[in-house]
């Protein structure tokens, strides 16, 4: 199993939005997004995910309901608030910024 | 502890959902796992490991939903109670103060407001009056015959009038025979006063005529109790007695007659109408009316005194002057005797509540003052001022909340002692219930004016000289103090006056002679039933066989039966105007006023200690149905024959329906005064006929007649006496119901009213006194450890301890004085309030206002001494060190 990346739980909230961006999805769709969408390189202890996806209900960036799966199961469906989609671009840019400076920095080093 | 019982509490749903929200997460990864060739039980173990320690995470998130909010309160409220638990007698004396102020007022204040505020259970209640004219010798407001039929027709002030004949009782004749009341009213009443049956419908004009089939409303109690709220009771009849009756609807649940009465049962009040239209003939009747939008009661009289001054032709000259036009509104008519007391009872509460408020300032100003090192010591530790804020928020609210339960309960036991000893006729009483509302008020307010000054030291910026424990006192507020003690001071002065006035009145009406012994005195009232004993005869025959059972059980001293017994009222009275001597004319002002007229068997006198002053009292030989004797009170013989002796001399008493058609009587004898009206209020002269053996008994209405009084006087003991003759009587009848009282438990009821105000007023006064005794003790044991480095330097430097004493005590001596002499005005013009309530004391009574100053004086200087003692035992040189 490759190591989790130090950094990974924080910033956690990021991809937690970025993957509700355009679906909502439940707790284990998020994790699978993930890990697939980062071609297996970024893998979650997959329990840590839900004390986050609580804190930032809690905190209205995201909402949760129970909706009936494909399969016909119950699932509590996650998906993004204004407050949400507003911070998500927020972070975006942080990442934007930061991506390119640190990577200015690697080119010029 | 509290934080897992509070989880518990708020997460039994968050539970359930988050253990199905994480199951389903493992299980969906199970089932990937087994697709991708894994065996089941290696499939979930796998995808078990793969979402790690299930348990903390459940823990974790959990947290997340409880915490945020709950956590921070929960240790503010830990810190209160803790630091509220290292001051326990700052906790005791605040809670204590809040619970007394709020028990107090909510009490008192539920009971008053259904008096004073409620709406009645009447549509637009406030334009409903009460419409009549009053005279002297009438118990109740009238309307007479044509006077109301005309006014009826004329009058403009009024959407509608309507009236009622009043109660009478009225015994169901069928199978569980129960007497009721029945009220008596006219077809409009219950629409004018926007009444609807909760079930069916009222009578039409046309029911109520006399030869009209007979219908009837009934009580929503009586509708359970006795047709099990079927709704089938409708067209059901019900015999009353002795006729058939069809009822046609049920009175709402919340159904009162204005007057307040029980009324069991309406029906149609059937105004006899060749009466009704013959001048100044028919039934009395009592008007009620509804106000035109916008006219008022003043406007309605104005344009009924036409009217009144065209049915005054019919009174008999020399009355007119007594006869007068009543127009109240119907809040003012239920009541009348309470109104005053109500609002003086409010006025003492809010007196006590402001002492309450005081209290709780006070103890929260000292405590704030002792704490600004704290507050300066934690601000300096980074707390922020929001949460400084928030922490005496906390404080105050668990102090609020704790004493917001104690005064509930406090409140509710008031009430029902309230209800336990009120007298009769406080309207509604029975009603009561704890306001919530007002215990929300009182307790806002006491817990208010305590956050108030609570929070200024949260608000301060710390100070480096705060810090360092130099000069702890500030200056700024000490101004606040006294006046708070002075507040407290004068509300109590208020209360402590107006209490010792009633209380005095009190103690002048239980000092008057009621002119009758109550000692050894039982009197038992029957009422005969209008069935059975439907004739004179019948009434007549059963009065004299228990008269003579009871005359012959062993053990009694002095029997006698009369229609009624002082101190009641009388159950007949006629004009004293009507009363005069045989020989000459003896003009009376107006009506003068009524005299009391009782039939009694010879023994009356004796059984009840009243002296006969002159002449004799009646024989067994006056019972013949041929005599024509009287015996009068000292004050009727003295109005009658002044500076000459009554006895044997003759009086005319007009009588029959001939205006002077009139009965000329002897009098035999003069017996002394009675009360017979109430302790503060003039007597009645009384005329005292013979019951005699037979039936004539001409002029006496039926209702009056039916009841009688039996007056015992023996050593036997009550209880058992009691028992004998209700025995005596169910040998005779087993259906006559009995009411049997002390005579001391009359003369007691008598000064009810007066005892139940002052009780309260002195229950609020100690209460207040005891209030102000803990603030000025609180204050002056506040400032003494404030100053002692300064009693230290004193004591240094040569003072004596009496020195101190005087400096402590000289201080809290001046705050009281100038509570004092605040509170004295204030006092005066309660005192002049109460004026009404009082008995034979001035509302200015000097000595009553100096024994309440000098009784305040000395609390407050007893409050200041003890801590004053504290002072002198400190230590110079320990003081002095700490600086």
């Amino acid at each position: 199993m490759p190591k989790q990346p130090d950094s990974l739980q924080g910033n956690l909230e990021f991809l937690v939005l970025k993957t509700l961006e355009t679906d909502s999805q439940h707790g284990f769709g998020i994790t699978q997004y993930i890990q697939t969408a980062s071609d297996g390189l970024l893998r979650l202890e997959e329990g840590s995910l839900y004390p986050a996806l609580h804190r930032m209900e809690k905190v209205r960036l995201i909402k949760g309901e129970w909706k009936v799966t494909k399969n016909g199961r119950r699932a509590r469906y996650y998906k993004l608030t204004a407050a949400g989609r507003k911070r998500l671009l927020e972070v975006h840019e942080q990442w934007e910024t930061l991506s390119k400076g640190i990577g200015k920095i690697l080119r010029f080093a | 502890m509290i934080r897992r019982l509070l989880r518990r509490l708020f997460g039994r749903r968050l539970n359930d959902e988050l253990e199905e929200e994480l199951q389903f997460h493992i299980e969906r990864r199970a089932e990937l796992n087994r697709q991708e060739g894994m065996a089941p039980e290696e499939a979930r173990l796998s995808a078990r490991r793969q979402f790690g320690n299930a348990l903390l995470i459940r823990e974790e998130t959990r947290r997340i939903h409880v915490s945020i909010f709950v956590d921070s309160t929960l240790q503010d409220i830990q810190h209160a109670a803790r630091s509220l638990a290292r001051a326990p007698m700052f906790t005791l004396v605040a809670v204590l103060s809040i619970a007394l102020g709020v028990g107090a007022t909510t009490a008192v204040f539920s009971v008053v407001d259904l008096i004073l505020f409620r709406s009645l259970p009447y549509a637009d209640d406030t334009r409903l009056v009460s419409v009549a004219m009053t005279a002297p010798v009438l118990p109740r407001p009238f309307l007479l015959g044509t006077d109301y039929l005309e006014w009826k027709r004329s009058q403009t002030p009024f959407e509608a009038l309507t009236s009622s004949s009043g109660f009478r009782d009225c015994d169901v004749t069928e199978s569980n025979p129960v007497r009721l009341r029945c009220a008596q009213l006219e077809s409009t009443f219950l629409p004018t006063f926007g009444i609807q049956p909760q079930l069916g419908r009222t009578f039409t004009p046309e029911e109520d005529r006399r030869n009209a089939p007979k219908v009837v409303l009934i009580s929503d109690g009586l509708w359970h109790s006795r047709f099990g709220a079927s709704p089938a009771v409708l067209d059901k009849t019900i015999s009353l007695d002795g006729q058939a009756q069809r009822i046609i609807g049920v009175l709402p649940k919340n159904f009162e007659m204005p007057t307040l009465q029980r009324a069991d049962i309406v029906v149609p009040q059937a105004l006899p109408e060749e009466q009704q239209v013959r001048p100044n003939s028919g039934r009395p009747l009592e008007g009620f009316a509804r106000l035109k939008p916008g006219v008022t009661l003043e406007q309605a009289r104005a344009a009924l005194e036409p009217l009144f001054r065209e049915s005054l032709k019919w009174i008999p000259p020399q009355f007119v002057n007594d006869v007068k036009l009543k127009v109240r509104s119907v809040r003012d008519v239920q009541v009348a005797d309470s109104r005053r007391a109500s609002w003086i009872l409010l006025a003492s509460v809010l007196a006590v509540l402001l002492v309450a408020c005081a209290n709780v300032a006070n103890l929260l100003l000292a405590r704030a003052s002792s704490r600004e090192r704290e507050f300066a010591v934690r601000a300096a530790l980074g707390a922020g001022r929001g949460r400084l804020i928030r922490q005496t928020f906390t404080e105050s609210l668990l102090l609020a909340g704790t004493a917001g339960v104690l005064g509930c309960g406090l409140g509710y036991s008031l009430l029902r002692l309230l209800s336990a000893f009120a007298p009769d006729g406080i309207p509604r009483l029975t009603q009561a219930a704890l306001d919530v509302r007002v215990l929300m008020l009182a307790l806002a307010s006491s817990v208010g004016s305590g956050l108030l000054v609570g929070l200024v030291p949260a608000f301060q910026s710390a100070k480096p000289e705060t810090l360092a424990g130099w000069r702890t006192v500030s200056g700024r507020r000490t101004w606040m103090r006294p006046i708070l003690v002075a507040s407290q001071i004068a509300g109590s002065l208020v209360l402590l006056t107006s209490a010792s006035l009633l209380l005095r009145s009190l103690w002048n009406l239980q000092a008057v002679p009621i002119g009758v012994r109550s000692d050894n005195v039982v009197t038992a009232s029957l009422v005969l039933g209008a069935q059975q004993y439907a004739g004179p005869e019948m009434q007549v025959a059963f009065f004299e066989q228990i008269e003579t059972r009871i005359a012959s059980v062993p053990g009694v001293e002095f029997s006698a039966v009369a229609d009624s017994v002082a101190p009641d009222p009388p159950a007949l009275t006629t004009l004293l105007a009507h009363v005069q001597p045989d020989e000459r004319e003896r003009r009376v002002e107006g009506t003068g006023g009524a005299v009391s007229r009782r039939e009694v068997t010879p023994r009356y006198f004796a059984a009840l200690g009243i002296p006969i002053i002159s002449g004799r009292a009646f024989t067994e030989a006056d019972r013949v149905l041929s005599s024509e004797r009287v015996v009068l009170s000292e004050s009727l013989a003295r109005f009658l024959f002044p500076n000459e002796d009554a006895v044997n001399k003759r009086i005319r008493v007009a009588r029959g329906p001939d205006p002077n058609g009139h009965a000329v009587l002897e009098v035999i004898g003069v017996a002394a005064n009675v009360k017979n009206s109430s302790l503060t209020e003039a007597d009645l002269p009384e005329m005292y006929g013979v019951r005699k053996h037979g039936s004539n008994m001409s002029g006496i209405p039926l209702e009056v007649r039916r009841r009688v009084v039996l007056i015992v006087r023996s050593a036997i003991r009550t209880d058992v006496l009691a028992d004998i003759i209700r025995s005596e009587v169910a040998s005779l009848d087993t259906t006559v119901p009995v009411t049997i009282d002390t005579m001391a438990q009359k003369a007691a009821h008598l000064s009810d009213r007066p005892r139940f105000n002052a009780l309260l007023l002195t229950l609020f006064a100690s209460i207040s006194l005891e209030l102000a005794a803990i603030g000025i003790y609180g204050v002056v044991a506040f400032l003494v450890a404030q100053r002692t480095q300064e009693i230290g330097v004193r004591m240094a430097i040569g003072a004596q301890k009496q020195d101190i004493i005087r400096l402590v005590v000289g201080q809290a001596a001046r705050w009281s004085l100038a509570g004092i002499l605040v509170g004295l005005p204030a006092s005066l013009y309660a005192g002049h309030l109460l004026h009404d309530l009082l008995f034979q004391v001035s509302q200015r009574d000097p000595r009553t206002f100096a024994v309440a100053v000098l009784l305040l004086a000395v609390t407050a200087l007893i409050a200041a001494f003890i801590p004053s003692i504290r002072a002198t035992r400190v230590d110079p040189v320990i003081a002095l060190r700490r600086e």
